[in-house]
């Protein structure tokens, strides 16, 4: 298979992670108590809180810091982040927005054809890595565009991308075919 | 370091001797090992006064480890010096470092199985090192990739001799592996071992393998030697009689090999999974053909009813009466003699109200939030038929639905970089809704402390354990994984300098008598210190070591290797023993150089342990009553190094 046709096959971002300060201390047993829908979990030190309109889960540390999960876009994130600053500003805490960056962005896709995973591991011997004792899939990592992706037998596949810059249908276009 | 553990009486107290090179447990006297090696670490100062360790401290616990390991599975000689080199070059990359050695000998083992090919599982070497198997096989993947190696992939051929035998065939042994084989290669054909642990494959095999030759091997003995779950065995079983390789009987199956190839069973499982989708497609398409033609009969039925029922109250009816749209729903609403009659006026006025922007605004990006509340209205007009219907308003997404549309599509601008919250876009009523009031956070405060009640709890006791502790002046930070850190030797010039520098250092407690310490130099101690010193000595014991008891008769025993945290105990040891110029017979070995540079700088030496061991005379404080000769030093200086019986003869 030729890699052309990759590129036109669909990716859907599934996740994107983010993180900001709000460069103040929070008190987490007052989010914890007046917050709609939060979980204090108090022996890590820290409160999850959700949102619903972005679904957004995010994790506030007391230090004010705050990481941000679950968006499926990066301006979704984004303003998710906000709204979620937002609502901190009307418990009453003096935050401020700083620091915003998108981590990690989580997309699957799905190839439409079986992958031979062994013969697979064997022509991509320095990046891919196939434990079939821990994980059913091939760990695949490129490092120029820091993405790993995971490879399963049935041909779909997850890629994971440290933010830089938007690269994410690079990584397959790279890809080699199937065996 | 690893537990170790006497193979005879399963007990863990281990007597290593350094002079004779052997360890030996203390339970049952079994020799646990010949030849330590005794290549040893030396200590020496550096200038901002900490020590640091000089010399091979690799050869010494590493070789023995990555041996020991070895031995219990099995490995040749060459296989446990390729993993000696592997753990070198580990340690040369420093990937020992923030890792347990065991996981890293383990690692190293396991990839010197994988690269000779020997039928050793990642699961057993967790089996044998009580660990979990995915931090094992972290370690693993991380060492392969630090020095290049790559292992080859596991084939779950390999596996087969070493099951059958554990499964116990006789003389068909041969027969039967051959079988399984064969079967190996057909699931490997039909993709049935892409992701799949092999040894799950193997123990498939096997057990078809064995009845094929009419042996009687259940799952659940199967599954014991070949360590995968129940499930997983008969999930394979499953898949292979999916193939149709499984029809062939036996004799076929030896002679004929099937050409065709399956797709791999996540596949197959993939695409019925897909064909249900679109079954369910073509399903609700037509179910909306069906409710849109109930829907008009519906509508008939309403209008009759209308038309024939009393009439509503003001607001409502004109409310009721508006559109074509709302009619519909609203009527539907109006029909349900369940509903509050609150309810469905704030329904209705709500759809209304909804309906109206839908209709006004037709936004594209609305349209989704906007479709399924509508979708959402017509299945109820289907069930409006069967009983009371979940309007919005009880849905209780009426509120969401409203704010969905009021607040979605202004597209957040760009932040400004300095800080400043952009509140565009951001609705403050939604975001008050999040926030609750007084009783809602009075409840939710108690929830909580219900449900964290433990926690708290031991919270609690432990601060008051803490302040207790500080009272009584014992107090110390136990912090979950503190290495006891290396004193610094103590440099004196006289022997009774070195003893008080020391008593600063180790914080001794006040039951001393300081001023007759100072003499011990030539005294040799009365009973009068010994019982000063015993609860001294022994709270100094307890800093130490808390996995040996505290009440541990302490010996002068300068320099055993049982634990790394002892030997800051003998760095202090010597010093004073010298210092002491006890007459005591002196152990043959470092004891007898000790005082011969009773001031020098003091060097961690210490390969050598003295062991009167025959006298397990342990935990018995009062015993030193009767041992007038037992000097304060030695109280002080407490080992807790194995037996402590008699002290003072004998050194």
């Amino acid at each position: 298979m030729d890699a052309d046709s990759d590129v036109a096959l669909d990716i859907l971002i599934t996740n994107v992670v983010c993180v900001f300060r709000t460069r103040c201390h929070l008190n987490l047993r007052k989010i914890a108590l007046e917050g709609a829908n939060v979980i204090y979990k108090r022996d890590v030190g820290k409160v999850l809180m959700k949102l619903r309109k972005p679904r957004i889960t995010a994790t506030i540390w007391s230090s004010g810091k705050i990481i941000c999960t679950g968006a499926t876009s990066e301006e979704e994130a984004k303003f998710g982040a906000r709204r979620l600053a937002r609502s901190l500003q009307k418990l009453g805490f003096q935050v401020i927005f700083t620091d915003f960056k998108v981590v990690n962005v989580l997309a699957v896709c799905n190839m439409p054809f079986e992958i031979r995973l062994p013969e697979f591991t064997k022509n991509n011997r320095p990046h891919a890595s196939y434990e079939p004792e821990l994980h059913p899939a091939v760990c695949y990592r490129i490092k120029s565009l820091r993405a790993t992706l995971q490879i399963f037998s049935t041909g779909s596949i997850t890629v994971t991308v440290l933010k830089r810059k938007y690269t994410l249908p690079t990584p397959l276009d790279s890809e080699q075919g199937p065996t | 370091m690893t537990g170790r553990v006497c193979r005879g009486c399963g007990g863990t107290d281990i007597e290593l001797d350094a002079a004779r090179g052997d360890a030996v447990c203390t339970g049952c006297g079994s020799v646990l090992e010949d030849n330590i090696i005794v290549s040893e670490v030396q200590f020496v100062e550096n200038s901002g006064g900490g020590s640091s360790a000089v010399g091979q401290f690799v050869s010494l616990d590493g070789r023995r480890q990555i041996h020991h390991l070895g031995n219990q599975l099995q490995l040749n000689q060459h296989c446990l010096d390729t993993a000696f080199n592997f753990f070198k070059m580990a340690v040369s990359k420093h990937l020992t470092r923030g890792r347990k050695m065991a996981h890293v000998i383990a690692a190293c083992l396991y990839l010197v199985c994988r690269t000779e090919g020997t039928p050793h599982m990642l699961l057993d070497l967790s089996d044998l090192l009580q660990v979990n198997v995915y931090v094992l096989g972290k370690t693993f993947l991380l060492l392969a990739r630090e020095l290049c190696i790559n292992a080859p992939a596991i084939d779950p051929c390999l596996y087969i001799p070493r099951f059958a035998h554990l499964l116990e065939f006789g003389e068909k042994n041969h027969e039967v592996s051959m079988t399984a084989l064969r079967l190996l290669q057909r699931m490997k054909r039909d993709w049935m071992h892409t992701g799949r642990r092999p040894s799950g494959l193997c123990g498939a095999a096997l057990l078809v393998a064995a009845r094929m030759h009419d042996f009687r091997r259940t799952v659940k003995e199967v599954i014991s030697v070949v360590k995968v779950c129940e499930s997983t065995l008969r999930k394979r079983l499953t898949e292979f009689e999916d193939t149709p390789t499984s029809q062939l009987t036996v004799d076929e199956f030896m002679k004929i090999d099937l050409e065709e190839e399956c797709d791999p069973p996540s596949y197959t499982a993939g695409q019925r999974k897909l064909r249900l989708k679109q079954l369910e497609q073509v399903l609700s398409k037509k179910l909306e053909e069906v409710e849109g033609e109930i829907s008009t009969y519906q509508d008939a039925i309403e209008n009759e009813l209308e038309s024939s029922r009393p009439k509503a109250k003001g607001a409502l009816a004109n409310l009721t009466r508006d559109g074509s749209v709302e009619d519909t729903t609203s009527s539907v609403f109006g029909e349900d003699d369940a509903e509050d009659e609150e309810l469905e006026a704030a329904a209705s006025h709500l759809n209304k109200d909804f309906y109206q922007e839908i209709l006004g605004s037709g936004l594209s990006s609305s349209s989704e939030g906007a479709g399924d509340p509508e979708e959402g209205a017509r299945p109820p007009a289907l069930e409006s038929l069967l009983g009371p219907l979940p309007t919005a308003a009880s849905l209780g997404i009426s509120d969401s639905i409203r704010e969905c549309i009021s607040s979605q599509s202004q597209d957040p601008t760009d932040a400004c970089g300095d800080g400043e919250l952009d509140l565009s876009g951001i609705d403050d009523l939604e975001i008050d809704r999040y926030i609750l009031n007084e009783a809602e956070a009075r409840v939710k405060a108690e929830l909580w402390m219900r449900e964290n009640a433990e926690y708290l709890r031991e919270q609690r006791e432990k601060e008051a354990r803490i302040a207790k502790e500080k009272e009584l002046g014992i107090y110390k930070e136990h912090k979950p994984k503190k290495s006891c850190k290396r004193r610094e030797p103590i440099q004196a010039s006289t022997a009774g300098e070195a003893i008080e520098k020391m008593l600063e250092q180790k914080k001794i407690s006040s039951k001393i008598n300081y001023s007759v310490l100072r003499d011990l130099n030539s005294k040799g101690g009365g009973g009068l210190q010994e019982e000063d010193a015993q609860p001294e000595g022994r709270t100094a014991t307890r800093k130490l070591s808390r996995r040996k008891t505290p009440a541990r008769r302490h010996r002068a025993d300068p320099g055993t290797s049982v634990g790394k945290r002892l030997r800051p105990m003998v760095s202090a040891q010597p010093a004073k023993k010298a210092a002491a110029g006890e007459p005591l017979p002196l152990s043959p070995s470092t004891l007898g150089a000790e005082p011969a540079r009773p001031t020098a700088v003091l060097v961690e030496s210490g390969p050598v342990s003295y062991h009167p061991e025959d006298d397990p005379d342990e935990d018995d404080p009062d015993e030193d009553d009767g041992e007038p000769c037992v000097s304060a030093l030695q109280m002080m200086g407490s080992g807790d190094y194995g037996c402590d019986g008699e002290e003072d003869d004998g050194y």
